[in-house]
């Protein structure tokens, strides 16, 4: 009995030992930083009130045998806590913790819907190492969407069309948002500039399960200010002897005053990707837009998104409108972004879903 | 039916109302926004209380936050006039061509960079490159220096800041300050911890040294610097010297626009160039700019 008392003790102390090390971490560097060297704190939370505003679509029906199916709810999503530390012009420290209910399972494998922390970036950034180039070491962004991630702008409402592909599809296309490894991002021209990033393929969330790595670059060119063509590719070797690649192609408009187009499209490609023996691709496209009404008060954004989970399926494909406002009604640190996803999906079986969400968005 | 109708109500509600709330705004969408260098923005702000008690309607509201911040503002179009204490960096340029922001720059004034210690300090004059040596944390104790045995307390701004730019790129030869140094949030701060702080050294905007009577402020010495060895030794105090351009570490201070100013900005800026505006400029402690930069201030206007 009381060692089965001591064997839980431990499993939880072990279970808490990576937060302990990061706090220690925070504590180790806040110690060590010379006294000039910036610090900074700072987060980003972001929670819905959801409403199924259809109820006959493949996410909003309600299953028959349960008469408390959830068609409304609130929904913390995301909490991010970051610590950054500039050495000096050239050297920083970045450290993100990323908090969600997705792994809301406790040892006993009781689910709840406690936020739990875990590591997002851990990285150093060297600039100038290399001219005109930053260097980034240890976990850090990846640079698959990290250019329509920018443009986009609400993160807190939608994921991009690679990040969110998953959630969408229940498809995989091995794209995360942040990895371990090394990257190297900077300009040749101020018309060419580029990105290449070495990192383990598996994302911040899983260690690495092969001995293969993952290589991606871009090139971003901008012919006139305010206009870029984006190409993009990975590639990753497999663990079973099969290739990835992902190949992909962005085009931004941000010249017209106020308002910032864009529009991504990529294809994904693996050789374990079978149907009858035949190979199939996933492809995705993503157009957006966001107009600045007032600036700092009031946006409007708008997004299509066209799903391909595989080139040899008919039926498969999905689309999603998500049209909302970005409203600080008091300072930007607090926002209200009401929303509306439509699913319209090409199996005409299915009936589309309509989805209203008010986003709330803090950020310190 | 029902509630998709319910829906669009809604969000033309929150639509309406969001638009009614920020109705001090849609005033506010003719209110000039100015954000940026915390040297500039109490000059700034007078300068806008002047033109807007000159023109009943005109609304202008002025941020500090540092040139970083002005600069980065205008690249977002959070902000119609960024000030900037510090020409733009590469990096900011080249953010700015991949948004399409073609930024338009005015000088408005001039400013003398002054190094401050505490008025007990025996420390008259330093050359810069004693300047550069200090905040680089080379030379550490005032003793080096001639002065006191005494370990030598730093005081700067944060890396957003347009004065921490300029003095390490025109005195520090772009290397990087002393972990030493104590970041302060404005120049106040540092004027503050100068004058409380025996053996504290700091570096600020001229038109920071003077108090509400135009002296200088109680328990401040502002050291006269030389160019080197050899040179003559003057101060940021000797307007003569800082418009024949013999002070080392003068510098002009910038505003900017995207594209050609508006109407309503560009008017703004013509009354901070006009023989009113230039004599707010001196009032405040800042020195008026020359033809050379009229010059150019004028065909941007255009």
């Amino acid at each position: 009995m009381s060692e089965n008392k001591t064997l839980k003790k431990a499993k939880s102390v072990a279970g808490r030992l990576p937060f302990l090390l990061v706090a220690v971490l925070i504590g180790l560097l806040s110690w060590l930083a010379p006294a000039s060297a910036q610090q900074k704190f700072s987060g980003t939370v972001f929670f819905d009130y959801t409403f199924y505003l259809s109820n006959d679509g493949p996410i909003t029906t309600p299953p028959t045998n349960n008469p408390n199916f959830k068609n409304n709810f609130m929904n913390f999503r995301r909490v991010y806590f970051r610590y950054d530390n500039k050495i000096n012009d050239n050297i920083s420290f970045r450290l993100t913790l990323d908090g969600d209910t997705v792994k809301a399972v406790d040892s006993s494998g009781k689910a709840d819907d406690k936020f739990r922390p875990y590591l997002k970036h851990m990285y150093l950034q060297v600039n100038n190492l290399v001219p005109d180039a930053d260097i980034k070491i240890g976990m850090a962004d990846t640079i698959t969407f990290k250019l329509a991630e920018d443009r986009w702008g609400y993160r807190s409402v939608a994921k991009t069309l690679l990040d969110g592909y998953k959630d969408i599809t229940g498809k995989d296309i091995d794209a995360t948002s942040a990895d371990i490894g090394i990257s190297l991002s900077g300009k040749l021209l101020r018309q060419v500039r580029y990105g290449v990033m070495l990192s383990s393929g598996e994302g911040y969330s899983k260690p690495e399960k092969d001995k293969h790595k993952k290589l991606s670059s871009f090139i971003q060119l901008i012919p006139v200010a305010g206009f870029s063509v984006v190409g993009y590719i990975d590639y990753e070797k497999q663990d079973v002897g099969a290739r990835a690649y992902t190949y992909k192609g962005d085009v931004y408009v941000e010249f017209i005053p106020n308002l910032t187009l864009g529009a991504e499209y990529f294809v994904y490609r693996n050789d374990k990707n079978l149907l009858d023996g035949q190979r199939y691709d996933r492809s995705g496209l993503s157009v957006f837009g966001r107009y600045n009404l007032i600036p700092e008060k009031l946006n409007l954004f708008a997004r299509f998104d066209r799903y391909e989970p595989s080139d040899l399926t008919d039926l498969d494909e999905i689309s999603l409108i998500i049209a909302g406002l970005d409203w600080a009604p008091l300072h930007s640190s607090f926002k209200l972004q009401p929303n509306i996803w439509v699913y319209d999906y090409k199996d005409l079986l299915k009936k589309n879903d309509l989805i209203f969400n008010l986003t709330f968005l803090m950020s310190f | 039916m029902k509630k998709i109708t319910a829906l669009i109500g809604l969000l033309a509600l929150l639509l309406v109302a969001s638009l009614g709330l920020t109705s001090p705004a849609s005033a506010q969408k003719k209110m000039i926004q100015i954000k940026g260098s915390d040297t500039m923005v109490n000059l700034v702000q007078i300068l806008a209380e002047e033109y807007m008690a000159k023109k009943p309607g005109a609304a202008i509201a002025v941020l500090g936050g540092g040139s970083g911040t002005g600069i980065t503002a205008i690249i977002n179009g959070t902000c119609d006039l960024a000030n900037h204490s510090r020409e733009w960096k590469p990096k900011e340029l080249d953010l700015a061509y991949e948004k399409g922001v073609r930024p338009r720059i005015f000088a408005i004034a001039v400013d003398a960079l002054s190094i401050i210690v505490n008025e007990k300090n025996p420390i008259e004059t330093l050359t810069m490159a004693q300047v550069g040596s200090i905040f680089r944390g080379e030379i550490k104790n005032w003793k080096v220096l001639g002065g006191p045995d005494q370990k030598i307390s730093l005081y700067g701004r944060q890396s957003n800041s347009g004065t921490y730019s300029f003095l390490q790129e025109h005195v520090l030869n772009n290397k990087n300050y002393s972990p030493d140094v104590k970041e302060m949030n404005g120049n106040a701060q540092i004027i503050e911890a100068v004058t409380q702080d025996l053996s504290g050294i700091g570096y600020v905007g001229v038109g920071y040294l003077y108090d509400e009577k135009g002296e200088v402020r109680k328990g401040l010495k502002v050291l006269k610097i030389k160019k080197d060895d050899n040179s003559p030794e003057y101060s940021p105090l000797d307007k003569e010297a800082v418009y024949s351009a013999k002070y080392a570490i003068s510098r002009p201070l910038y505003q900017c626009t995207n594209g050609k100013p508006s109407a309503a900005v560009a008017d703004f800026i013509r009354f901070e160039l006009s023989p009113e505006g230039q004599a707010i400029v001196e009032k405040e402690g800042f020195f008026k700019i020359g033809k050379d930069l009229m010059e150019q201030n004028e065909k941007n206007l255009r």
